[in-house]
């Protein structure tokens, strides 16, 4: 803002009045080459109402906010902060479930919602789906993509067991329980048991990811030597044998539940490492942009706009060698 | 379910200290770090304190993590600017790079106009970018965007309405 404009109480100025400003700085100073009749057009408007040269007035004023500015550094940086950041609305969709109190997203509730015996079950997702499940004992289940659980919630304690994938698991208060059971989750490489929470596991090749939101989780190592206690807030790899901490990597762990990968400087291969968890066929990144920075909130289910939006905003391109094998690399 | 009343400085010094411990919590878990948490928290309450009209809360903690959360994007987006810049500098020749004194004021000024553009479509921010600070004419950002030059204007021009709405009307 310039001195002068906060010294003078500022005039409103009609809509119309603004807009034709505008499409005059459109075509003069943003366009091509003009025609001169133009020019004339321009100035029997200019005079025809004084409020039409206060609004080209200002209308050229706000050249001058950019006019100070080191120009190709300020356009990098604009250009790269939002190409860092997909769709406002996403963020704006993002912000709204939230604020509806949930943890979960309501359109995820509608999409798959059913009640599950409180016998030994199983539920499973296939590449692209998510669901989101609810057990008897009010706990409730969030899958991610390719993933697969059974519960069995008969006995003395309540088990979890995850098969393949990611679950994000809020615990419910086991209100029909005489008393509130243990509340444990199995892994292939280990066991866990919840401390009255919300936390994400998700199965790697040899290891498996605890990530705790709220509460706290305690690890036991399959072969019995390694246990640990991860807090809200933490992340920790579950192996066979030990537990260790996990190194930061940008990712937010649960962002999933909301449909989206969110991240902040995350490098280009691990994002499309990411992103082909939710798409059938490959995607391929040539080592010379794999280490390209990012920082954002991508969707993951129309994973092929998440791409071109990639393509339009990073120096990169898309090379699809069939519809579900895409190479991405420089441009 | 608690209401708040949240009229006076004293309603505001309730609402802190039923609430302070708890959203500085929330904040962390959100930012990953009790720092920034706690700044952003504090940043809440300057906030509520702010309003001009009185304040009646049905769910306080509802009310304030709303808050908190547009406060938790703005400080991600200004993070992202950071970086942006920070990446862009480092890719600059010594001498094309602006002086480090004046560095500070350019980054603020690039703050204020990215959150100017911020309720913009990607596409509208781009085009005008290009227009105002590359040069570029409407007619190469029609063939840059491969859209129309009437598409191209109205971008541009949306982008002016903008700034001009941020700078005289607000």
């Amino acid at each position: 803002m310039s001195e002068a404009q906060a010294l003078r109480p500022v005039e409103r100025l009609p809509g119309e009045v603004i807009d034709a400003a505008i499409g005059w700085a459109v075509k003069l100073d943003y366009g091509g080459p003009s025609e001169p009749q133009l020019h004339q057009a321009f100035e029997a408007w200019l005079v025809a109402d004084p409020r039409h040269l206060t609004a080209w007035q200002r209308v050229g004023s706000l050249k001058g906010d950019f006019a100070k500015l080191p120009a190709q550094l300020a356009s990098q940086t604009l250009q790269a902060a939002a190409m860092s950041r997909p769709t406002h609305r996403r963020r704006e969709a993002l912000k709204l479930l939230s604020i509806a109190g949930l943890g979960l997203s309501t359109a995820w509730v509608l999409l798959e919602h059913r009640p599950w015996q409180h016998l030994l079950a199983d539920a499973g997702t296939a590449v692209g789906q998510r669901h989101l499940l609810r057990l008897s004992d009010g706990s409730v289940l969030a899958l991610n993509t390719d993933s697969a659980v059974s519960a069995d919630l008969r006995g003395t304690r309540r088990l979890l067991t995850l098969h393949r994938g990611e679950v994000l698991v809020t615990t419910g208060a086991d209100e029909n329980a005489l008393a509130r059971r243990e509340f444990w989750l199995q892994t292939p490489f280990g066991r866990m048991q919840a401390l009255g929470t919300r936390f994400v596991v998700r199965l790697y090749k040899d290891r498996a990811r605890v990530s705790v939101l709220e509460g706290a989780v305690a690890l036991y190592a399959a072969d019995g030597g390694s246990t640990a206690v991860v807090q809200a807030g933490e992340s920790r790899w579950l192996g066979a044998r030990t537990t260790e901490a996990v190194l930061a990597h940008g990712f937010e762990d649960d962002a999933w539940a909301e449909g989206v990968i969110a991240g902040k400087n995350i490098r280009l291969d691990d994002l499309l490492a990411e992103l082909s968890r939710y798409r059938r066929g490959r995607i391929d990144c040539d080592a010379r942009v794999a280490g390209l920075r990012l920082s954002g909130v991508f969707h993951v289910d129309d994973s092929d706009r998440t791409l071109e939006f990639l393509a339009k905003t990073q120096p990169i391109r898309l090379r699809y060698l069939s519809r579900f094998w895409v190479m991405v690399g420089p441009q | 379910m608690t209401t708040a009343e949240v009229s006076s400085p004293q309603g505001v010094h309730t609402l802190y200290s039923d609430h302070h411990r708890w959203l500085q919590g929330w904040l962390r878990r959100k930012l990953g770090n009790a720092f920034d948490a706690a700044d952003l928290a504090q940043d809440v309450f300057v906030r509520v304190l702010a309003r001009q009209q009185p304040l009646q809360i049905e769910q306080p903690r509802s009310y304030l993590s709303t808050v908190a959360r547009g406060l938790v994007i703005d400080h991600w987006r200004r993070r992202e600017l950071e970086q942006a810049w920070l990446e862009t500098l480092a890719q600059m020749p010594e001498s094309q790079a602006p002086c480090p004194e004046s560095r500070l004021a350019f980054l603020q000024s690039l703050i204020e106009i990215d959150r100017m553009l911020d309720a913009l479509k990607p596409a509208v921010r781009s085009a005008f970018l290009w227009a105002q600070l590359d040069g570029l004419s409407c007619p190469q950002i029609a063939e840059r965007l491969g859209v129309s030059l009437a598409t191209a204007e109205r971008y541009v021009a949306k982008a002016l309405r903008r700034c001009y709405e941020v700078r005289f009307e607000s």
